[in-house]
């Protein structure tokens, strides 16, 4: 299965572009970003708590519809699914 | 509410576009502009010299050096000087067919409703949540319009709050982001101060599709813009039906 996960503002400064990456099934849309974000410990700290749940200003989408953080362990991720994660920007 | 011999010359290109009866449209508006600074100075200047014929201005700081490198409408001269003034003598000079207010204060959650009074939208040029929460409430309260933008390094988003149409500010972010001394080069908080006062025109004048229940999203860097379809959250703090 192949996923595309896209980062913006601070978490693209981060994580760098896009990320094509191949999952087996049954990950869950919390399991795939963990799995990238264990990668680069500054990315992790930025999305992830220290209890490591989404912080909860992240905004999470699936194919253009917003997940719901607290949801995001049950809800399982599919081949072709292009996934985003952002921070709002507060800046003015 | 009809135009003077001189506003129709002013105006001249862009009733080419949307007529006697549009540019009446802007003249009647009265726009609240929460903010003189990245967001606030390019949309209050574009909205000036467009001719929207009451603008409110709000801010509560003095210009520093600091704020040169995006903060347009105020210059070299005015480092020390209210903002609020510095903004109220360009706005004049830009356009003196309009009326300019500006106020001098910090919007709080005892001022916003009578400051933002019998504007018919507000402007989010803020560089804060919790004043643009104020907002969100104070737009559902009094029914017009939020347009939303924020802003970080060569990053924006915008979107346009139709009270009980649209998602509000709280359905989109329910949690602020946390405070930084954000990074920020000019041209950002241009382009999407832009992106909100197109639309301002465009809600004024009925015309066009608004960014409502859509986020749009801008990376300079990539030069890609994309949008994000948005929906209200039924149990949102601000607009849910559960709200208190």
């Amino acid at each position: 299965m192949t996923i595309k996960v896209r980062f913006f503002a601070r978490f693209r400064e981060l994580f760098g572009g896009d990320i094509v990456t191949a999952v087996s099934p049954g990950t869950s849309f919390m399991g795939l970003v963990k799995e990238i974000a264990e990668k680069n410990p500054e990315g992790y700290e930025a999305i992830f708590d220290q209890n490591g749940a989404f912080r909860e200003f992240v905004i999470l989408m699936k194919n253009g519809k917003r997940i719901d953080c607290a949801r995001a362990t049950e809800i399982p991720v599919a081949d072709g699914d292009e996934i985003a994660v952002f921070p709002p920007v507060a800046g003015g | 509410m009809m135009l003077t011999e001189r506003e129709q010359e002013r105006y001249k290109r862009q009733m080419l576009l949307f007529g006697d009866d549009g540019q009446e449209r802007l003249k009647k508006a009265h726009i609240f502009i929460a903010g003189a600074g990245g967001l606030g100075s390019p949309i209050s200047l574009y909205l000036a010299v467009a001719g929207i014929g009451t603008l409110t201005v709000v801010d509560k700081d003095v210009v520093d050096q600091s704020n040169l490198n995006r903060q347009i409408l105020h210059y070299d001269r005015d480092i020390g000087r209210r903002k609020t003034e510095s903004a109220e003598e360009k706005l004049r000079a830009a356009n003196p067919d309009i009326t300019v207010r500006v106020i001098d204060t910090t919007i709080d959650a005892a001022n916003v409703h009578a400051l933002v009074g019998n504007a018919d939208g507000i402007v989010d040029a803020m560089d804060n949540f919790p004043t643009r929460y104020l907002l969100n409430d104070v737009a559902i309260a009094k029914n017009i319009p939020l347009f939303h933008g924020g802003i970080r390094g060569f990053y924006g988003q915008a979107t346009t709050i139709i009270p009980e149409k649209t998602a509000c500010l709280r359905c989109i972010f329910p949690h602020p982001p946390p405070k930084e001394v954000f990074p920020v080069v000019g041209v950002t908080p241009g382009f999407i101060g832009m992106v909100q006062a197109t639309e301002v025109l465009k809600y004024l004048l009925g015309s066009g599709e608004l960014l409502s229940n859509r986020l749009f999203i801008w990376d300079g860097l990539q030069a890609h813009a994309e949008e994000i379809a948005l929906e209200r959250d039924p149990h949102c703090a601000a607009c849910g039906d559960t709200r208190q």
